[in-house]
């Protein structure tokens, strides 16, 4: 199993057709690039973007293939808590997952001693929940991101990710995506001092 | 994104005219080569044609008058366009054309597997297979040089990997290919007769050997990792995405010892090289997609393992885990150190334990199509349903599709079941659907054969007025041009009736009761000795495209306690913003899902669904 480092990062991005795991994708792959790492990145379209389930695959550094190859994920971001559950292969030993999904129900009995056994870490908040206070129940994803930023994970700081944000995000959406992303940003915080 | 190095590299070798019919996942072309003709202030011709076939034709008619062109389809689009590609391999080109043909492996959006390699090897032209975005970029400019040096078109097929791949690219400013039009007339050539094309043949052999020459010599297209004179146990063969994959294991696992030879241009047949590696091995293992073509080509049966053989999964996506167990399972076999493992094989046992919900692509929310398919199964219950290919396939979730063949084929199959059962003196209701993009890509000829041979059903031609299902590409109802300029509009009235039907009614789906109305007035003129075939247009807008006009009066639906969970509104109707409340014990409405189209008001029997 290859380390994570700056420069070398499997992602995994899950979620179901319409929650914005495209949008998603762009905000990692725009700061990565940002930092002068290299991506390559493979997305659904089509037939089976409509309401299914919806895997996008980001991988940083000096590669060849789009697709992450299952055990060798680093990071794996679930929109939802099955999918996160279902796209759990792709994870490898000591990786993060990052699920839009209740600490209290996530993860399920089941799921918890195969992460423990493989020293995965699970960090779980309700983004959904976030993202309906603010009367936005489409930008569940920008809650996620917001609460992955509190982690700063290789290139993925609070700050890169928050400028990217900021700059790709429409107009029209730019104050209540950024109110989001912050309010997640700082449970995530709270979710670290708690440990 | 690929599909947007693809343009890149067509307008880096100078491409003047570009075609294309949309489909995943090759759609995103065209748009990707407009954006730089807008931006880089180029001269190129764009145009979303009505279908591949007639792409193929107006942009091999650019090519032979000297022009550099190109037309890009999805794999299947490659059949619709084949009569066409069978005959310019034989009359060739003057100037470049190269035919993108986009592979979906998986298959993830289309009706087959097919791989394009064997379309290439059947018409004879040669084909470039890229492994990423960048490639894919280079190669396009290769098959447009080559293409104009040879006057052979050469197709390049990316798979869906490559077109939906995301990579950083960079480029200099583009310049505008100046050459003008000039056609040479040659009838002889151009519009050759039989005995004339015998000779054609010949020539296009000749120039295939040549084409193979070339490309050994070329660097960057085919080559291997052999070092002279050593032997290997054990090599791959590899070409397109896989060659990426095979890359990021052989490097990741930290192994040298297994040579990969790389085939990028797979037609013709890099036959001295594939030579040259097969003595250097011992066994080899061919690692391609989305068919067997190399391994075909490979003569050595008792060295050469892959699809035939058994060793790689005759069907589906190659995705990096299928290639690295594929890989181990040989390694094994043969004694030789086998790559490392990891903990996927439990986590894919404990996802299967959990017995998660199947996710199945479904209609979005307020999809006016849901709307005509629920009206249709209430007015006609017994009926046949052909449909077709585009969104409105997701209409076998609401049982309003039995058939989907091909592009048109709702049409044909709907006429092709009527006789079957006219014949044995049955009344069969047939009730057909078809989208409006596909309607104008090929629902015209088939709806002429069933009007022209008195064939009876109802066709109803769901208009949302874009082609939605492969990313909102205008129709020509729309009398908007691919680049946004003003174009003409046809009507889709008048073309119907063009094609000899009287009975044709227009209805908004929304309004349930009429068109279930409609449906049943047509089904009855349809039966009717006197009457025929009955057209009814659909016509809503799409949710997703347009909107504001779509969903002019938004309702906040809600559930009372008068739900009897029947489930008739989840199987019949199926929203996905109806779900069963198994705490409240009935239907209730997803807010975060609903549009508020309110057409599920007209659903429930009982009137639980109401305007809060």
């Amino acid at each position: 199993m290859k380390d994570a480092t700056m420069e070398n990062m499997n992602i995994v991005l899950c979620g179901l057709g319409g929650q914005g795991i495209l949008f998603m994708t762009k905000v990692l792959a725009q700061t990565a690039l940002g930092k002068g790492i290299p991506v390559m990145g493979a997305e659904t379209h089509g037939m089976a973007q409509r309401g299914g389930s919806v895997v996008s695959h980001l991988r940083l550094g000096e590669v060849e293939g789009s697709l992450v190859r299952a055990g060798t994920a680093d990071i794996l971001l679930a929109l939802e808590g099955n999918e996160a559950y279902r796209s759990l292969p792709y994870l490898g030993r000591g990786g993060r997952l990052y699920a839009n999904a209740s600490p209290e129900v996530f993860p399920n009995p089941k799921v918890a001693p195969y992460l423990e056994k493989h020293h995965m870490v699970c960090r779980c908040t309700e983004a959904s929940r976030v993202a309906m206070e603010h009367r936005s129940p489409m930008s569940s994803n920008l809650a996620l991101i917001g609460f992955f930023s509190g982690f700063e994970e290789g290139p993925f700081t609070f700050a890169a990710l928050r400028e990217t944000v900021e700059r790709i995000s429409p107009e029209k959406f730019r104050e209540t995506n950024l109110k989001i992303f912050d309010t997640c940003h700082t449970i995530a915080i709270g979710h670290r001092r708690d440990k | 994104m690929g599909n947007e190095a693809v343009a890149l590299g067509l307008l880096e070798g100078g491409c003047q005219v570009v075609t294309s019919y949309p489909g995943t996942p090759s759609s995103e072309i065209l748009p990707g080569v407009i954006r730089l003709v807008k931006s880089e202030g180029l001269n190129t011709y764009t145009e979303w044609s009505t279908n591949e076939k007639v792409a193929l034709d107006n942009a091999y008619a650019a090519a032979i008058s000297g022009k550099r062109a190109a037309c890009c389809m999805k794999q299947v689009g490659l059949n619709v366009a084949a009569d066409s590609l069978m005959s310019a391999a034989y009359l060739g080109t003057v100037g470049g054309l190269v035919i993108i043909s986009c592979d979906d492996p998986g298959p993830h959006s289309s009706q087959t597997e097919q791989d394009t390699r064997l379309m290439a090897r059947l018409a004879k032209v040669p084909v470039l297979d890229p492994s990423g975005p960048e490639e894919a970029r280079e190669m396009a400019r290769i098959a447009l040089d080559i293409s104009e040096e040879f006057k052979v078109p050469v197709i390049l097929r990316p798979a869906i990997r490559v077109c939906h791949a995301r990579q950083n690219l960079s480029w200099d400013p583009l310049q505008s290919n100046e050459t003008k039009a000039a056609f040479e007339k040659d009838p002889t050539h151009w519009a050759a007769t039989p005995r004339f094309r015998f000779l054609l043949h010949k020539e296009l052999n000749r120039k295939l050997d040549e084409i193979s020459r070339r490309f050994e010599e070329l660097d960057g297209i085919n080559f291997h990792s052999l070092e002279p004179g050593k032997t290997y146990p054990f090599g791959i063969v590899t070409g397109g995405v896989p060659y990426a994959v095979v890359k990021d294991i052989l490097k990741e696992e930290g192994r040298t010892d297994i040579p990969v030879f790389k085939i990028g241009c797979p037609y013709p047949f890099p036959e001295r090289m594939a030579e040259q590696f097969l003595s250097a091995c011992e066994k080899v293992l061919v690692v391609e997609e989305t068919d067997a073509v190399i391994e075909y080509f490979l003569r050595e049966r008792k060295k050469v393992m892959g699809r035939l053989s058994g060793h790689v999964p005759a069907e589906g996506e190659l995705i990096p885990q299928v290639i690295h167990d594929a890989m181990n399972g040989v390694l094994k076999s043969l004694d030789l150190p086998l790559l490392g493992e990891g903990n996927e094989g439990e986590a894919a046992a404990l996802a299967k334990q959990l017995e998660l919900p199947v996710r199945r692509p479904t209609l979005c929310p307020g999809c006016p199509h849901r709307a005509s398919f629920y009206a249709i199964r209430k007015a006609q219950p017994k009926a046949i349903f052909t449909s077709d290919i585009g969104c409105y396939t997701l209409g076998l979730n609401l049982g309003g599709v039995d058939t989907c063949l091909d592009m048109g084929a709702g049409i044909t199959m709907a006429s092709g079941f009527y006789h079957a059962y006219a014949q044995d003196g049955v009344e069969q209701p047939i009730v057909a659907t078809i989208g409006d993009s596909t309607f104008f890509h090929s629902g015209t000829v088939g709806l002429l054969n069933a009007v022209y041979n008195d064939a009876r059903f109802v066709l109803v031609i769901l208009d949302n007025q874009i082609t939605a299902m492969t990313g909102m590409q205008p129709t020509p109802a729309l009398g908007i041009l691919a680049d946004g300029s003003k174009g003409n509009t046809i009507t889709l009235e008048k073309v119907v009736a063009g094609c000899g039907v009287d009975f044709i009614e227009v209805v908004d789906p929304y309004d349930l009761k009429a068109m279930t109305a409609v449906v049943k007035k047509a089904a009855r003129y349809s039966m009717d000795p006197s009457g025929g075939i009955a057209v009814i247009i659909a016509r809503h807008p799409c949710v997703i495209a347009y909107r504001q006009q779509a969903l002019p009066d938004r309702k906040k639906v809600v559930v009372t306690d008068d739900c009897v969970e029947c489930n008739l509104c989840l199987e019949r109707f199926e929203c996905p913003a109806l779900y069963h409340d198994d705490d409240l014990e009935r239907t209730a409405v997803d807010q975060a899902l609903c549009i508020g189209c309110g057409v599920c008001l007209n659903v429930c029997p009982k009137g639980a669904i109401v305007e809060a």
